[in-house]
């Protein structure tokens, strides 16, 4: 990291860590002499550092001598692994005086390559939550942790005994150190078992390796080496598996220079549109059903496998016909070996041709490394049928549960519930306390990520470390410790995996070094290491003669697909509220779920948005507000899980109250509503596809928190003006065919005349000139940028009837446009930030001159003297300004120690918008003074950009010819939003190319 | 005025008063306790004001979040209101010097109330760019004034630091032009007054007015002279109240037309204002002498004329959005019209346009019902236009991304209630304190014997 000199990061552990543990197992240490002079060798190598520790401080000194590595006030970054999801993204955590504030990418992660998701971006507000559980309970009663054990002790005694059943269910945990103490933990007992559930799991890609490959393993997809993708419902961009790893691949093959006016070629099937979906060259709209047809036929076109039997025509297929069909596979065919084919269906069946395919096409060991499996999700559907099967009759003794909330996440949570009460023992690692730590004996909540140490094995090759950067607010232990003490070794998670590294890890690591201690310490710096795993080779078997499972599938009523939002993946962020409020990328809505349906099937059931509908099917009814989505398909509706979470009634109070307010949540009812009744066992296999819903009116409503109200860049038709009919120009988009024969192309016809101002320019501009550029092919519209932004200048949540009335305060936004029909559907988007225009509007017309053009180029806004006219947002061709309606609440104290200290929190009445991260160029410049030079390119990286997955966003000097946005500047594709009208923006757009055939796309229509 | 015109023209005062029935009937309703339907009407203005204040007060104590706005719609009631007061303000200046100038000489009924119309409605417009700031508590920062922070100055170019200059400055100038014309009628209220508080409070207002030859002489040439400085506020007012929004960029705002019609358009409101008032007054303080049809009739020919120039504007912003080839403008327009606003697009236009076409009608124009029916609508008509220059202008402007809707919460309109009964307030109780009709005046155009002796001198006199 020597070449970012404003974010040092520091070798070996933060503070606080050390003394955590210690004060934590005083009672149980064992001093002998060999271990005395480790704690004290080890402690004093921390005193350099541990002045960043919220320790209590009972005498103030001050400080003779600074010590060297510390200064108040300054970021240092630590190295660390996010747990957002299974995925093992790299984090940079910036720390400031003691306190965790800001996750950022890690750019040098093998994954992530400096992403980072909008549920990562969120992890510093779940930190300082002050709704998290600070200490164990039992019986709902607060207790310490020494009589936990002991009743946990004494109760697994009991069992081991008598030789009962011990489950422990976890979500997908990656650590190798964990894997290693659960089996010692689950060893001790004579039927001790690990149960791995996935709120979205990936059992049947798994069952199907075990079926094709002999192997059930999920294979690492490598999108940077495909140039066909064909993707049948998986949402690689957005949600599914490793939305940031995928992401950052795939962008690799998507950007056409002049040079090499290339990109991959992405097709894509959904029933509903997502992310992924959005950013294809050609959409279909399929149901989850039609996956298996289409795959059939392409499998058999391509001559894999025969086509199964019973398998219906594929004129069945709504959309995608013949000739798609012949076209797609001389496209796969035509990229052997650089081809990809991923889905995300549950049926088996469908996994095997997909297998097949990529089998035929070559693609296994380039686009999907097998030998080097993804360990991203470990769930099984089957073994979670069997305990719950072993929880009914009652077998299961002790039950251990992490992660996944059982009476929330799964169907028939009674059954669960009962099965529970059979239980001898059932312990909840819950941080809060959802529907089953509610009725566990013993709730023995986790630390948080950032306070303890943590490590994981996402994918073969590679194992990651992440240590705490901060002492635990409460006092929670992690699932590794308590695991180690209920199996006799009570050691610290710390010296559990610097134990299991020293044994399992620095033996395989790719540069292990002579020294172990600098291998700790490295590993710790760098937070990730590679390291040499045998290959384990799985041969291709085609499979047999496939069958279509026969899946009873009423024709009546509605298909119903489950799926999990960009922002909220699983049901453990529910108490999130940046995540609760960050709106959808594709729907814009925040707070609740709701169910999607296409247009024509809300105008055929007489439903508009905001109209609440019951969903049911057998005895499970559920009521939802409908949102009105394009592109989907007739017959299936979405609705989001991981919502209706207990607990959650407590955002009622979030955001401001006054006379007209309504609260977020009504009448003490979570946030959302629990669709998890709707998932249905299919035999073993947890189907996130119900068939036969029938749809109601109740004739209530529930209007949504839309951000956007607008879809469209078309105008609507009774109103568009005659010849203009749509603004595609505020959204270029292009084909690849149009690009290579002119790379200007998809440029609107509009006069924009260089020499347009009658007076020299007013703001030369002598020094730097700051600027950011957006690749809008590149952009995904994943929202990671919105949550950066919100904690990096300290936006507040303002609520749902807040945003309701169209006052959310993102200083950045995703635009989403969406235009044309449904099965040729054109989307695009947009993040929009203060465009900083040169000739802005806003400043002239401020009384006060609150908001003033700064020498390099930025618009500023000074809080201080802000009176608050309006006038400035009024003027904002762009709408960029948020003004401060009122103060708005924090959740308490502790919440408040997410805040930025660098960025003033406004009060009411004072507008605010995007700075360009003023505040990071300010740090940036002040290191640069200290050395005696100009900031150069790289020492500044505003908060959207850093941690953008798809690295769309490139801020830079636009005075520096040298740099890469001035470099970028000069490409054809790059355009300024409402040029012509001479505002001289210093945000520039790079037009977005589809690799489709045709001539420069005009909204809603092409082929 | 020459004996011919007398003779051709229908007297001013009706009911062959002497001088001094015109100071009875004008003075007396100040010296009787006040009538049933007086108390009425203060009743209802009073509450309407204690509404309003409790409105701003919970405004100004939660935060702007209290009304309607958004992201995309920053202004709505606040702008609103404030350019239909000023706008209704306008009237009074019109009627008070540019007539005066013109010799209109019936315009003596109407000038006084007119004056104190315009200061009440320039008192209320001036209240909402104070309470729609963020923090009003910080107005003083819109001023220019010697300071220590810089100092800092404020923008000299922002059209809303022009305002400032300009409302000030219309107050000013119409509250002295007011007070100059009362001191004659506050001397005769000096006079009537027994000993007593209240007659050394006239005697002080009256600036120790003798009604000599020479007091009339100073007093015709400054009433002149104020007169001539107002003139140019009539219009220069509701041009920088215009440059608010033809300086923006916005489509819908960003037009060169704004001036002319927004003056046009002030007059119009003021006008039915006046004539709303005026009817008012006739009919419960039994002025039907004073102000008589033939002045309605007067007042209607105006408002016609001003309804006609307000419409024109109305088209020409149509035909220049046409004929500009400017999408976004041409968007705005079709949309002001069909869109989501065009509910009160449509209210404007007929409020404005077509329903004072009536007026053409000499039956009408007498028809005092009538009259008042229009001077009603269009003042809700020029209330609606000005939502309309403001709402629909930025509810869809640019990024359909941005695009919203904008609905009033009660606190608003509590808040446009309050400013009707700050208004009434502020008239009724002018109506008791000071002679509604200028006694003087009225007095130089009414047809009495009188001896040659005692003939207040014409104004054409004053200036020969």
């Amino acid at each position: 990291m020597n070449d970012k000199p404003d974010r040092t990061r520091v070798t070996g552990e933060p503070p606080g860590a050390e003394t955590v543990s210690a004060a934590a197992h005083d009672s149980r240490w064992q001093f002998d002499r060999r271990r005395f002079l480790e704690a004290a060798g080890f402690s004093l190598s921390l005193t350099a550092v541990t002045a960043c520790t919220r320790r209590p401080v009972q005498h103030a000194m001050p400080l003779g001598e600074m010590p060297d590595s510390f200064a108040p006030g300054k970021l240092v970054s630590y190295a660390a692994t996010c747990n957002g999801c299974p995925a093992g993204c790299g984090l940079l955590v910036g720390v400031r005086d003691g306190r965790p504030l800001k996750m950022e990418g890690m750019p040098e992660h093998p994954l992530s390559r400096g992403g980072l998701c909008a549920v990562g971006q969120a992890l510093p507000i779940a930190l300082y939550d002050r709704h998290r559980l600070d200490g164990p309970l039992r019986r709902g009663k607060p207790a310490q942790w020494e009589s936990i054990d002991r009743a946990v002790l004494q109760e697994l005694q009991a069992i081991r005994e008598s030789g009962g059943a011990v489950r422990l269910v976890t979500g997908t945990r990656t650590s190798p150190t964990l894997a290693a103490i659960i089996s010692a933990f689950l060893g001790q007992f004579k039927d001790g078992k690990h149960v791995v559930v996935d709120p979205v799991s990936c059992s049947s890609i798994r069952a199907a390796h075990h079926s094709t490959h002999g192997a059930s393993r999920l294979p690492r997809y490598r999108f940077d080496r495909a140039a066909v993708i064909v993707s049948f419902g998986a949402d690689f961009l957005g949600t599914w598996i490793s939305p940031v790893e995928y992401a950052a691949a795939w962008r690799q093959q998507r950007i056409p220079t002049v040079e090499q006016p290339q990109m991959s070629y992405h097709a894509h099937f959904e029933p509903q549109l997502t992310v992924t979906g959005s950013k294809a060259d050609r959409r279909y709209r399929v149901t989850p059903q039609d996956y298996t047809t289409i795959l059939a036929h392409l499998a058999k076109r391509l001559g894999a496998l025969p086509l199964p039997k019973n398998m219906p025509s594929l004129d069945s297929v709504g959309s995608f016909t013949a000739g798609d069909l012949k076209t797609l596979a001389r496209r796969l065919q035509r990229a052997k070996g650089a081809s990809l084919v991923v889905c995300d269906s549950q049926d088996l069946v469908a996994q095997q041709l997909v297998n097949a395919i990529n089998e035929q096409l070559g693609n296994y060991g380039k686009t999907l490394e097998l030998d080097r499996p993804s360990f991203q999700r470990q769930g099984e559907d089957a073994a979670l049928a069997d305990l719950l099967d072993e929880l009914e009759e009652g077998v299961v003794a002790a039950l251990l549960v992490a992660d996944v909330d059982l009476l929330h996440d799964l169907p028939e949570s009674s059954r669960i519930r009962k099965g529970l009460k059979k239980a001898q023992l059932v312990v909840s690692f819950a941080d809060h306390l959802n529907e089953t730590a509610r009725v566990a004996h013993c709730v023995c909540p986790e630390s948080h990520l950032l306070e303890s140490w943590n490590d994981f094995h996402p994918v073969g090759g590679l194992v990651s470390l992440s240590q705490p950067t901060i002492r635990p607010l409460g006092k929670t232990r992690t699932l590794l410790e308590c695991l180690a003490r209920w199996s006799g070794s009570a050691s610290d998670d710390r010296t559990l995996i610097r134990q299991h590294w020293e044994k399992a890890i620095r033996p395989r690591a790719t540069d292990p070094g002579a020294d172990p201690v600098a291998f700790w310490d490295n590993a710790v710096q760098l937070g990730f290491v590679e390291i040499e795993e045998s290959p384990q080779p799985a041969g291709y078997s085609a499979p047999g003669q496939l069958e279509l499972a026969s899946v009873s599938r009423p024709d009546e009523g509605y298909t119903v697909l489950l799926y999990a939002k960009t922002g909220m993946p699983e049901s453990r962020h529910a108490h999130n509220p940046w995540l609760q409020e960050l709106p959808d990328p594709v729907t814009k809505v925040s707070w609740d779920n709701y169910v999607c349906m296409g247009p024509s099937t809300a105008e055929e059931l007489g439903v508009g948005e905001g109209d609440i509908v019951e969903l049911s099917v057998d005895d499970v009814k559920l009521e939802l507000p409908v949102y009105v989505l394009p592109g989907q398909h007739d017959r299936v509706l979405g609705v989001a899980l991981a919502y209706g979470c207990p607990g959650t009634e407590r955002f009622a109070q979030v955001g401001p109250s006054w006379l007209e307010a309504r609260p977020t949540v009504p009448n003490g009812r979570p946030v959302g509503r629990n669709a998890a009744p709707l998932l249905n066992w299919q035999g073993k296999s947890l189907q996130r596809v119900r068939h036969g819903v029938s749809v109601r009116k109740t004739g209530r409503r529930r209007p949504l928190a839309v951000t956007q109200l607008y879809h469209s860049l078309k105008l609507p038709e009774s109103i568009a003006a005659y010849g203009a009919p749509d603004r595609s120009d505020i959204v270029q988009s292009t084909t690849l065919e149009a690009f290579r024969a002119d790379p200007e192309s998809g440029k609107p016809e509009v006069h924009v005349d260089a020499n347009l101002d009658l007076w020299p320019p007013d703001h030369p501009k002598s020094g730097h000139a700051w600027g950011l550029l957006v690749d809008l092919n590149a952009c995904t519209g994943c929202s990671a940028c919105v949550i950066a932004c919100q904690s990096e200048n300290n936006i507040p949540v303002v609520g749902w009837d807040e945003v309701r009335r169209q006052r959310e305060m993102y200083w950045m936004r995703i635009d989403r446009y969406m235009q044309g029909e449904d099965d040729d559907l054109d989307v695009r988007v947009q993040p929009v930030m203060c465009q900083h225009c040169d000739h802005a509007p806003c400043e002239t017309v401020c009384p006060v001159l609150a908001t003033v053009h700064s020498e390099e180029g930025l618009n500023q806004q000074a809080y201080n003297r802000c009176v608050g006219t309006r006038y400035c947002a009024n003027n904002c061709p762009f709408k960029v300004r948020r003004f401060n309606w009122f103060n708005y609440r924090h959740d308490s104290d502790r919440e408040n120690l997410a805040l930025n200290p660098d960025v003033v929190v406004r009060t009411r009445g004072v507008m605010e918008k995007c700075s360009m991260c003023v505040q990071r160029i300010e740090a940036a410049r002040v290191e640069a003074k200290k050395e005696g030079r100009a900031i150069a390119e790289g020492d500044v990286q505003v908060a959207c950009q850093q941690s953008c997955p798809a690295q769309a966003i490139v801020f830079g000097d636009l005075n520096d010819p040298k740099s890469r946005i001035s470099q970028l500047a000069k490409d054809p594709r790059q355009y300024r939003m409402l040029e012509e009208y001479g505002f001289q923006t210093n945000v520039g757009y790079r037009r977005i190319v589809r690799n489709r055939e045709g001539g420069a796309e005009s909204t809603g229509h092409h082929s | 005025m020459s004996h011919v015109d007398q003779e051709l023209r229908p007297p001013l005062v009706l009911g062959d008063k002497s001088l001094g029935d015109i100071t009875d009937d004008i003075a007396a309703p100040m010296a009787a306790t006040p009538s049933t339907l007086w108390w009425v009407g203060f009743g209802i203005a009073f509450s309407a004001l204690v509404l309003g204040v409790v409105a701003v007060s919970y405004q100004i104590a939660v935060g702007i979040g209290t009304w309607g706005l958004n992201r995309t719609v920053g202004w709505a009631f606040d702008i609103t209101n404030f350019v239909f007061w000023v706008g209704i303000g306008h009237a009074g200046t019109l009627i008070s010097a540019v007539l005066f100038l013109f010799r209109q000489k019936w315009r003596t009924a109407v000038n006084r109330s007119a004056e104190a119309m315009t200061i009440f409605a320039v008192m209320c417009a001036g209240i909402f760019p104070l309470i729609h700031m963020g923090r009003p508590w910080l107005f003083f920062w819109t001023l220019p004034y010697p300071n220590y922070r810089g100092p800092l100055w404020v923008n000299f170019k922002s059209p809303l630091l022009w305002d400032v200059f300009a409302i000030s400055t219309y107050l000013l100038i119409s509250a002295v032009f007011w007070y100059v014309g009362l001191i004659p009628d506050l001397a005769t209220m000096r006079d009537r007054t027994q000993p007593g508080l209240k007659r050394s409070i006239f005697s002080f207002l009256s600036l120790g007015w003798n009604g000599s030859a020479r007091t009339w002489h100073h007093y015709e040439t400054v009433y002149m002279l104020l007169a001539g400085l107002a003139t140019p506020l009539v219009f220069s007012v509701h041009t920088i109240v215009s440059m608010d929004f033809a300086t923006a960029v916005i489509p819908g705002w960003h037009t060169t037309i704004f001036p002319p019609y927004f003056v046009a358009g002030a007059i119009f409101s003021g006008l039915a204002m006046v004539l709303t008032l005026m009817l008012i007054a006739r009919k419960t303080m039994r002025l039907e002498d004073y102000i008589t049809v033939s002045h309605v009739d007067r007042m209607c020919k105006l408002m016609l004329a001003m309804g006609c120039i307000v419409g024109l504007a109305y088209c020409t912003e149509f035909f220049i959005a046409a004929y500009s080839g400017n999408a976004y403008e041409q968007f705005l327009f079709r949309n002001r019209a069909l869109g989501p606003f065009s509910w009160a697009f449509l209210t404007m236009f007929s409020c404005n346009v077509i329903i004072p076409q009536v007026l053409w009608f000499r039956a009408v124009r007498r028809n005092l019902f009538a009259v008042f029916a229009v001077a009603i609508v269009v003042n809700i008509g020029m209330w609606f236009e000005r939502f309309v220059i403001i709402v629909t202008s930025l509810h869809r402007d640019f990024l359909p991304s941005s695009w919203s809707y904008y609905i009033p919460t009660s606190i608003e309109v509590a808040t446009l209630i309050g400013s009707f009964g700050l208004f009434f307030t502020c008239f009724l109780l002018f109506c008791r304190v000071a002679p509604a009709i200028a006694m003087a005046e009225v007095k130089g155009v009414a047809q009495v014997k009188k001896p040659e002796s005692l003939r207040i001198p014409q104004p054409e006199e004053a200036v020969a």
